[in-house]
């Protein structure tokens, strides 16, 4: 009995791998280089429109026009249905609540707004086509795996893109088309504590570069011997991203507009080793952003300089409770004398499916938040999510991001200041950028990690340029 | 009706009634020590979700009952379709499991206990089945769900995968200990092979099936790459795919600013969707699985 | 024994139904798509035997191996010699409550992992955590456990297990069940200790079931996915990145036409792994 038991086991073991080698061999076999195609993303050039009024003008620009660019509605009243997706959280919230204020300019617009699972669904959505939404939040970083399924959005833009930040409309800029509706704009901050600082008699004000920085941060640990003033990140993604927040002060980034590599260059050199001192001094204390060991050091004054994106006000002002307050922001110190004194880190942008339904209303609804004041008010305004604003991101809009007309109330946790002035003036610096390469996150594996391994002390910042471009090449770039 | 007794026996000894309350108490220890090993994680998250939402992240083991707020819970019923997630989750509970907890077993019985042709191809695709991560699998399957019109239905949440390979390789587990005598028996009674399983099999299995149920229930109900795909809209939503959007500014790299408030909207969102799922297996372990297995045992 | 009996057809004929529709397509797909680079958009471009002579000369695919390797050993023989344990516990007819602890048991299978992946952040911490300050108070030093890939590793496995134990008891449990009590009544007539029955009847008997068991876990483990994704991104430096997480990486990447040669070599690693697990348990079976 248990002899025909393992023989039949044995038969279904061999027979299943037979199924699968023969299917594998019988496809390779016909396989042949004219590749069959199961290609699902067929490209539906023109974006159908509901509304009733259609003109000619429309209809005639729409076939005479770049097939795969977004033409505007042209009609007084644009009806139809929208299906909006955003991330859930405050920030849907704030969005929502602009819907009525849209509605008050496009009464037959509806909006369907949804909150979604964006990195798990978005994907799989453009890819099989089904159910595809009409506008999306994507995060900078990857619009560029998507560009083919989205609409070219440079004719729409054009009456704005002069007045967009260069570093946003040149992140969305691939191949000569324009793929996302750029939305926020974060520049990196020095943030650092104040009331810790000046206690040692540390004056932060007069830091303008880098250098500047490194003796603050000496003179500050000569004081409170245990601290690690500057902050090093621990998370291998947000360490790259701010890396190229660094790198972007310097007007460059990994990749360049074609692809190729450009980790071996002296800005990434100089930069690495600003993070190869800090380490090697023992001036930074590493952790992992706003984890446990982040947020503790960060209150107990061992921690008191953090270049980060403007984003990290959200820390003193929900999660810093002692030190609340005590914290100001500035503009990152420059690599140089006269360089530039931000760089963008993170930042999303609004992009729209080729296969939506509703495209251009999809437009409307993006041209409305980001380029009309009723729009980016409510956005950035204080409202009942935010009561004395957004403040953890500017308007990419630079008619909207004023330094002299905040959007956003000062801010307490930040002593009062005026962080409007500060992140809109910063912003105003950063240099053109690139759109980030389709692999961007695979290269975390191995920029990110040999970065961390270099905050280790096991690498040399020159084996981390080195090392990384190596493994990209060969894992990432050649396999595209 | 008292549960019969499977456990080993103590050998006799003078020292019986010592030994035996020792005993009891040695495993009452053991099995309250992994209780609180497994429930502190829940009961830590049920908790917080109580808290200001900050001071989740800020000061995760600090509980101040008089600080105590439903915000949380208030805005999560507001923002999130938990409830809509509720009943999608339940719907696709009740038609999946029954298609799983009537097929399978009935495959798996055809598999243990007979010999026909193909059998082993057969079987072949449900160990396939069952090792082929289900990731690979969306594309295509969204590919012919969008071809039969099925995104964003119930049929594209309960059809694909309704007889679980899984169950069917359990339950062929389960019923190849079935000894042939009885379904001999049976056949000699003029019994038909349906009849067999029915009357023969599922009595004598019913421990397996109580557990298969149990399993089956919390496999569909944890279920979350397939149903995230093709549930697009909150129509169809379940609730691991309402509560994989909220956890979304929480997982893997926490980028931006407002993970601190999904956090304690997620928190709300998990304790709600534990206590039903909860009340609902304290009562199968009372009625329904004592009942079943005091039945179920043969002299 | 009737060879042509159309019953079991019939029996068999929903499952093959619904393999048929469901699941033959994406299958042929995918293996159609190993042999080809494709992103998503546009065709796929054939490319042969191209990414599976990249993986298999790659260091990360083995290295994910590996690391799904490692973590069976950390998870699969504890959660056996536990799960067993348990379940001949929870077994004990005198044994008030079990329905209590049967419950409890399975809450962390049910409870979804974003909404407890805090506390494990938070209490296995490097320097501000539970488990570190415990063993301040021992005088152990602190360990890295999510930051170092020695400790990193053992960790998720804690975490596995604290999620998937349960679900392991219940199976455990119906094996058990169907052991006859007249067994042990016979056995302890003789004189057989409470772990002298255990080892020479509960084991045996319910080795099936363990079989079952660990062909099952082999395939979580290789496939485990959630528990890297959620607390550690696979890091530090790999040393969490599961197969499964490897592959995860790959789709959600859009390197589809990889992911579905990954998928395939890791169906054939976990085939291979289980039929060895198979072979094993049976040569021990008495002979």
């Amino acid at each position: 009995m248990r002899e025909r038991r393992r023989q039949s086991r044995r038969t279904r073991w061999l027979t299943t791998i037979s199924v699968l080698t023969v299917a594998a061999l019988g496809l390779a076999a016909c396989g042949s280089a004219d590749s069959t195609s199961d290609s699902t993303a067929t490209s539906d050039s023109t974006a159908t429109s509901d509304s009733t009024a259609t003109s000619d003008s429309t209809t005639t620009s729409l076939v005479a026009a770049d097939s795969d660019r977004l033409q505007a509605p042209t009609e007084d009243s644009p009806e139809g249905e929208i299906t909006i997706w955003d991330r859930s959280g405050d920030l849907y919230e704030v969005f929502d609540a602009t819907i009525p204020k849209f509605n008050e300019k496009y009464p037959n617009i509806k909006v369907n707004h949804v909150a979604v699972d964006i990195d798990a669904k978005l994907q799989n959505t453009l890819i099989t086509g089904a159910d595809v939404p009409d506008g999306v939040f994507l995060d900078d970083a990857k619009i560029g795996g998507f560009s083919e399924f989205l609409w070219d959005l440079a004719d729409v833009l054009a009456p704005y893109v002069d007045d967009i930040a260069a570093q946003k409309v040149d992140v969305n800029t691939i191949n000569g088309g324009v793929f996302g509706v750029p939305f926020d704009l974060d520049p990196g901050l020095l943030y650092y504590n104040e009331a810790a600082l000046s206690e040692a008699g540390v004056d932060a004000a007069q830091i303008e570069t880098y250098d500047d920085l490194l003796d603050a941060a000496r003179e500050y640990q000569a004081k409170n011997p245990e601290s690690g003033p500057i902050h090093l990140e621990q998370s291998p993604f947000l360490g790259q991203l701010q890396l190229e927040m660094f790198a972007s002060q310097l007007g460059t980034s990994m990749a360049d507009s074609a692809g190729e590599l450009r980790l071996d260059s002296p800005e990434y050199e100089q930069i690495l080793t600003f993070l190869d001192t800090v380490q090697h001094e023992d001036l930074g204390t590493r952790a992992e952003y706003l984890g446990p060991t982040d947020i503790a050091e960060l209150e107990n004054g061992n921690q008191v300089f953090y270049p980060w994106a403007i984003w990290f006000s959200f820390a003193p002002q929900q999660l810093l409770t002692d030190t609340t307050g005590d914290w100001r922001a500035m503009e990152l110190p420059a690599w140089e004398d006269g360089g530039a004194r931000s760089g963008a880190m993170g930042g999303s942008s609004f992009v729209l499916p080729r296969e939506g339904e509703n495209s251009e209303l999809a437009w409307l609804f993006y041209e409305f938040l980001m380029f009309n004041e009723a729009g980016y008010s409510a956005v950035w305004g204080p409202n009942d999510v935010y009561p004395t604003g957004l403040n953890t991101s500017i308007p990419s809009y630079l008619p909207a991001a004023d330094p002299g007309a905040p959007l956003f109330q000062p801010v307490e946790a930040l002593g009062g200041q005026d962080l409007w002035a500060v992140a809109t003036e910063a912003g105003a610096q950063i240099p053109g950028g690139t759109p980030l390469p389709t692999w961007w996150a695979g290269a975390v594996d191995y920029l990110g990690n040999n970065i961390q391994r270099m905050l280790d002390g096991d690498l040399k910042p020159s084996d981390v340029v080195s090392l990384s471009t190596e493994e990209i090449q060969d894992n990432l770039v050649d396999r595209q | 009706m008292t549960a019969t007794d499977h456990s080993p026996k103590p050998a006799r000894t003078r020292r019986l009634v010592s030994w035996q309350y020792a005993r009891t108490f040695a495993i009452h220890g053991v099995l309250l020590l992994l209780m609180v090993a497994f429930l502190a994680p829940v009961v830590w998250a049920i908790l917080s979700s109580f808290k200001q939402a900050n001071g989740i992240i800020r000061a995760p083991l600090v509980f101040d009952p008089s600080s105590f707020t439903l915000d949380n819970y208030t805005s999560m019923f507001e923002d999130v379709p938990i409830v809509r997630g509720f009943s999608n989750t339940a719907v696709v509970l009740v038609f999946k499991g029954a298609i799983t907890m009537f097929f399978a077993p009935l495959a798996a019985f055809a598999f243990a206990k007979y010999d026909f042709k193909g059998k082993n191809v057969i079987f072949g695709m449900v160990l396939v089945t069952l090792m082929l991560p289900t990731i690979v699998l969306i594309i295509p399957l969204l590919l012919e769900m969008k071809t039969l019109g099925w995104v964003n239905t119930y049929q594209g949440l309960i059809l694909p995968g309704a007889v679980d390979a899984f169950a069917i390789f359990w339950m062929r587990q389960v019923i190849r200990a079935v000894p042939d005598d009885l379904l001999a028996a049976a056949r000699i009674d003029g019994c038909s092979e349906f009849g067999i399983f029915w009357r023969v099999i599922v009595p004598v299995i019913r421990p397996g099936l109580a557990g298969l149920a149990v399993l089956t229930i919390m496999n569909i109900y944890n279920d979350f790459v397939w149903p995230v795909v093709v549930a697009s809209s909150d129509d169809r939503a379940t609730l691991q795919v309402v509560l994989s959007s909220l956890a979304q500014n929480i997982t893997g790299n926490r980028i931006g600013a407002d993970y601190a408030t999904v956090t304690g909207e997620l928190l709300a969102a998990a304790s709600v969707a534990l206590i039903p799922l909860l009340i609902f297996f304290i009562l199968l372990q009372r009625h329904f699985i004592n009942g079943i297995l005091a039945g179920s045992v043969k002299g | 024994m009737a060879r042509l009996r159309a019953a079991p057809y019939v029996f068999v004929a929903p499952f093959v139904a619904m393999f048929l529709a469901f699941s033959v397509y994406p299958m042929v797909f995918t293996v159609r798509l190993s042999f080809t680079s494709w992103r998503g958009a546009g065709d796929p471009v054939w490319i042969g035997w191209d990414n599976y002579s990249y993986l298999l000369t790659n260091d990360r695919f083995w290295g994910s191996l590996w690391n799904s390797a490692a973590l069976w050993l950390l998870i699969v023989p504890v959660q056996l010699v536990v799960g067993v344990i348990v379940a001949v516990l929870l077994n004990s007819a005198k044994l008030r409550l079990r329905g209590m602890y049967r419950v409890a048991f399975i809450v962390p299978f049910v409870t979804p992992l974003v909404a407890v992946a805090q506390i494990w952040v938070v209490l296995f911490d490097q320097s501000y955590g539970a488990i570190n300050s415990l063993f301040a108070l021992v005088g152990l030093p602190e360990v890295g456990w999510l930051t170092t890939s020695t400790w990193a590793k053992p960790t998720l496995a804690l975490l596995f297990l604290w999620k998937t134990t349960g679900f392991i008891v219940i199976i455990l449990l119906s094996g058990l069940q169907s052991i006859k009590p007249v067994l042990y009544e016979s056995a302890s007539l003789d004189g057989a200790s409470w772990s002298q029955q255990l080892r020479s009847i509960t084991v045996p008997l319910i080795r099936p079931t363990i079989m079952f068991v660990v062909v099952l876990q082999t395939l979580a483990v290789f496939q485990m996915f959630a528990e890297p994704f959620v607390v550690t991104q696979g890091g530090p430096y790999s040393s969490t990145t599961t197969a499964g997480y490897f592959l995860y990486n790959q789709i959600n990447r859009a390197d589809l036409g990889t992911g579905a040669a990954t998928s395939l070599l890791l169906v054939v690693a976990v085939m291979a792994l289980s039929l060895m697990f198979v072979r094993m348990l049976r040569a021990e079976d008495g002979s």
